[in-house]
């Protein structure tokens, strides 16, 4: 096992108190909603009342004055009425077909949100309808007998070996389906933006988002001015998880218009209401496995349909469902794969980024598929994923070559031992009728790619800058200029950790100032679980340069030119015992030069192919690995699920900080726990109906299982300090080991999510059949 | 419009507020007195980022009404929680134990801990839970946030327990 010799760190690796920890338990933190902008007026969309029609014109009504308010309408677009994401399908304001109920038909802004309010409440679409096509049963119907009547937004494939032809040879083939539905991010600051124009005529954007540099460019085309006159910058975000990833830019384009429009600033907050039933969800999904197995239990052939409700428009469709295929047969050994992906539209909200981007959705069916695997077999799930699990050196099911930083499968191993899995397994209830309560316990392991997809971040080339200025105080500090956003995760302190690391100064000295494209390169958006190893590693290597630079001048000032090595927060001559601190060698530094920047920006290793068409070679740089133990009581009377532990383990690379990556996974674990068990929604007329917090309900403090999580680093050897991903992760395994271990406490096999007393009921919950196959 | 005046002692400092009865007390925090630290994420005594106290209640203030809130009441919010050493000891575990990732909730989760631990020492097993059953945090799984409210009960300044 390629273990990376473990090099000793000084900030790296500890538990370093979050940069932004007092202002956030103070209070103190500016949100969008916090920020005081005098003589803002308040945005307000007028929305398609229905999911599917033609717009023939807009009714203002004549009892209203509409001196006191200004709208916009397509008409008034400067440039393209268009939102330019992976398609350019999607207009900013609806002015032909409407293909969601919410779509925005005109936007108004007045001094009060009442009166905004009140405005729209006197415009009157003049709508033709259409027949919808609204949910993904719907969808997967059509799909089954009459493919042609779906609109396609993305198709994708994957081949190995001969794929499905080699069905034919298995001496047993199981087939069966999954689904998943929506699900909602429900971060607690609903989504909010303000454009303030200048008096230079920069518009200046400022609210929650988690890619500032995706709002510039995508803006220029629809305002139809220059990047340089477009400045964003990232207020505090109060969570994100994906949501905040493509939309923010909608409502950016909404206020900017009105802004421009209105000469004058103009902010959108949404409430809790329009937050959840005009922002995207994570797209529902249907998986269709055919899996030929050899008759010692092996696996020799995967076929998979698998299909994302893309809703109404592109918009970034097409990498979720990328990764969402990459991952649908990824972690075990098998020579044939063929696995077929499409994006189908529905008349719904178009769905987006939703932390795990995919994979949480191909890995619940999946790793669910493994376990009636296992049983069509007859070999325990453990046994049956121990045979086969990828390990170093084995490939994925797109040739890719597992090289180095591998925790398969010591993360699954590890984590069957700790939880004391084979014994509890054999234990487990069966919904044997004399138990008072049906115990069971269930598995999951799974890889999650690390950073872009295959050739993603060689296109990206993520930049970033290292800044020696004078802080607030007049006192030197190397500020960390990059794209990436604080949302929570700890970007605003692990990427200062990797800086001080590579300085080999104390964190004190370090800070991140909110991204602001005026001030900040592009390192990319902050998604794809890619900061900590992409942007960590090119943050360390600009830290190094500036290490160098600072002792050559420290040398030149301070030193009589001997040699100087920075060491420990403090500059060393090579030939005395004399030291200078950190502090003064840098404010010498800033005294004679001025502030000092440095640039570094990622080049992914050479060794690195894909071919984006056929998709086929190295899909990621590299891979997460994690394996999920869960442990359920089920009421044989009510059939109520009760999850009471989690075990797990977790290779996320070099850990960076180990409380805020627990954090991400106890956090991710716990949102994966309502994905799983609670999270619901249907589609009525058209819309949501869990609208509120009333009706979407996630986990409560009482909610929460036991949790054992550990780490096993096997450090990424091509990135400095070796990190791989964590943020996406906690999503991926916990739906499927919870569906394992209802199997195992009931004897029913649940295929939908979410996993609910109903569906038990449905499936006979109280008869409790011993159904296994 | 009709509005009522009241004087509120807010954080230890006397405040005169003339509002419309029916107006959100979240309102008049945020808007009218730029408290902006009370957050709203749901505005329907959902969520519990806009939890406050008035007098030794927690309250909504998204739900509850500035008129209802009597003249001379006391009302804490998590900006006067670093004027009492309790309220400053749960900023200081919140922040050691990384109880808070983006912080959205955590205005009024700490007033939720605040208030249960200057009730006295914690009775009940599950006494933790059930206090801030109503906030809820969608960023830490809670685990840190029980532990930094452990983490202080054990510390808790008995000098300022119950009035401080
Ligand atoms: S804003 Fe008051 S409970 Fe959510
Ligand atoms: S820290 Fe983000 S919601 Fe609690």
């Amino acid at each position: 096992m390629a273990v990376k010799e473990v090099t000793t760190y000084r900030v790296v690796g500890k538990g370093i108190r979050r940069l932004d920890a007092a202002d956030k338990v103070r209070g103190q933190a500016q949100y969008a909603d916090d920020l005081h902008v005098p003589d803002a007026w308040h945005g307000v969309v007028v929305r398609s009342p229905v999911a599917h029609g033609r717009l023939r014109g807009l009714q203002r009504s004549p009892d209203f004055d509409w001196t006191q308010v200004v709208v916009v309408t397509p008409e008034d677009i400067p440039g393209h009425n268009i939102v330019d994401m992976m398609g350019r399908d999607m207009p900013f304001i609806a002015y032909d077909e409407i293909q969601y109920c919410g779509e925005p038909l005109a936007l108004v802004a007045a001094p009060t949100r009442q009166l905004a309010r009140t405005a729209v409440a006197h415009i009157t679409p003049d709508i033709e309808t259409l027949t919808p096509l609204l949910t993904l049963d719907e969808m997967v119907t059509q799909y089954k007998t009459n493919p042609p009547v779906l609109h396609e937004l993305s198709a994708k494939q994957i081949r190995k070996g001969q794929g499905a032809a080699a069905l034919a040879d298995a001496d047993i083939v199981l087939e069966r389906e999954y689904t998943a539905g929506h699900q909602e991010q429900l971060y607690i600051e609903p989504q909010g933006m303000i454009a303030i124009p200048e008096k230079d005529g920069t518009l200046f954007i400022i609210g929650s988002m988690q890619c500032p540099y995706y709002i510039n460019p995508e803006l220029c085309e629809t305002l139809d001015i220059p990047p340089e006159r477009l400045r964003v910058k990232q207020a505090a975000v109060g969570g994100a998880f994906g949501g905040k990833e493509e939309f923010p830019t909608l409502l950016a384009g909404y206020c900017a218009l009105l802004a421009l429009k209105a000469k004058r600033p103009v902010k959108i907050i949404y409430d809790r209401n329009q937050d959840i039933l005009y922002t995207t969800k994570r797209h529902p999904a249907w998986s269709r496995y055919k899996v030929g197995l050899n008759k010692d239990g092996t696996l020799h052939a995967v076929q998979c349909e698998f299909l994302l409700d893309g809703g109404a428009y592109t918009t970034l469709s097409p990498v979720v469902l990328y990764r969402g295929i990459l991952h649908a047969a990824m972690g075990y050994r098998c020579p044939h794969v063929a696995i077929d992906g499409h994006v189908y539209r529905t008349n719904t909200f178009p769905n987006g980024a939703f932390r795990g981007f995919g994979a949480p959705q191909a890995l619940w069916a999946w790793e669910s598929m493994m376990d009636e695997l296992a049983d069509a077999v007859g070999l325990p799930p453990h046994t049956f994923r121990l045979k086969q699990a990828l390990q170093q050196g084995d490939t994925t099911p797109t040739g890719g070559l597992l090289r180095d930083s591998v925790g398969s499968p010591a993360v699954l191993e590890q984590t069957l031992a700790r939880s004391g899995f084979a014994d509890k397994w054999s234990r487990c209830s069966l919904g044997r009728a004399e138990d008072k309560a049906w115990y069971g316990i269930g598995c999951s392991f799974f890889a999650h790619g690390a950073g872009f997809t295959g050739d993603g971040e060689a296109r990206i080339k993520a930049k970033v800058a290292l800044d020696l200025e004078p802080a607030t105080d007049g006192q030197p500090i190397v500020n960390v200029r990059v794209s990436s956003t604080e949302m929570g995760q700890g970007t605003c302190t692990i990427l200062p950790q990797v800086a001080a690391e590579a300085l080999s100064i104390d964190i004190a000295h370090t800070g991140f100032p909110m991204p602001d494209t005026f001030k900040v390169p592009d390192s990319g958006p902050t998604v794809a679980s890619r900061t900590a190893m992409v942007v960590g590693h090119t943050v360390f290597q600009a830290g190094r340069k500036l290490k160098q630079q600072l002792e050559e001048r420290v040398a030149a000032l301070l030193f009589e030119g001997q040699p100087v090595e920075l060491r420990e927060n403090e500059f060393h001559g090579k030939y005395d015992a004399q030291t200078v601190p950190f502090m003064k060698g840098a404010a010498a530094v800033l005294a004679a030069d001025g502030p000092l920047r440095v640039y570094d920006q990622f080049k992914l290793p050479a060794y690195i192919k894909w071919n984006q068409d056929t998709f086929e070679g190295d899909a990621y740089p590299a891979y997460s690995w994690g394996c999920n133990v869960a442990e359920v009581w089920v009421d044989p009377l009510t059939l109520e699920i009760k999850c009471h532990k989690i075990t797990a383990y977790y290779d996320i690379g070099r850990v960076l900080n180990p409380v805020l990556a627990l954090g991400q996974l106890e956090g991710g674990l716990i949102q994966a726990l309502g994905y799983a068990l609670m999270e619901k929604i249907t589609i009525k007329d058209g819309k949501y109906d869990a609208d509120r917090m009333q009706t979407y309900v996630v986990p409560t403090m009482l909610d929460g299982p036991e949790m054992d999580i550990h780490f096993l680093e096997y450090p990424y050897a091509d990135v400095e300090p070796g990190a791989k991903g964590v943020g996406e992760i906690p999503m991926d395994g916990l739906a499927p080991a919870l569906a394992n271990a209802i199997a195992r406490a009931t004897g029913i096999r649940l295929r939908d999510l979410p996993l609910t007393p109903e569906a038990l009921l449905k499936h006979g919950g109280f008869a409790a059949p011993a159904q296994t196959a | 419009m009709n509005k009522v005046t009241r004087n509120w002692m807010i954080n230890g400092t006397p405040h005169r507020v003339e509002t419309p009865p029916l107006r959100r007390l979240l309102d008049v925090l945020r808007e009218d007195l730029r408290l902006t630290g009370t957050k709203e994420g749901c505005g329907e005594g959902e969520c519990g980022a806009c939890t406050v106290m008035v007098d030794d209640e927690v309250v909504l203030a998204c739900l509850l009404p500035a008129g209802q809130v009597p003249d001379g009441a006391e009302i804490t919010t998590v900006e006067g929680l670093e004027k009492t050493p309790g309220g400053r000891l749960l900023q200081e575990a919140y922040a050691e134990k990384g109880a808070a990732q983006c912080g959205i909730c955590i205005p009024g989760m700490i007033v939720s801990s605040y208030a249960l631990l200057r009730r006295g020492p914690l009775q009940a097993p599950d006494a933790i839970r059930t206090a801030h059953a109503g906030n809820i945090c969608r960023c830490t799984g809670y685990k840190k946030i029980i532990a930094a409210v452990e983490w202080a009960a054990e510390r808790w300044p008995e000098t300022v327990t119950p009035t401080e």
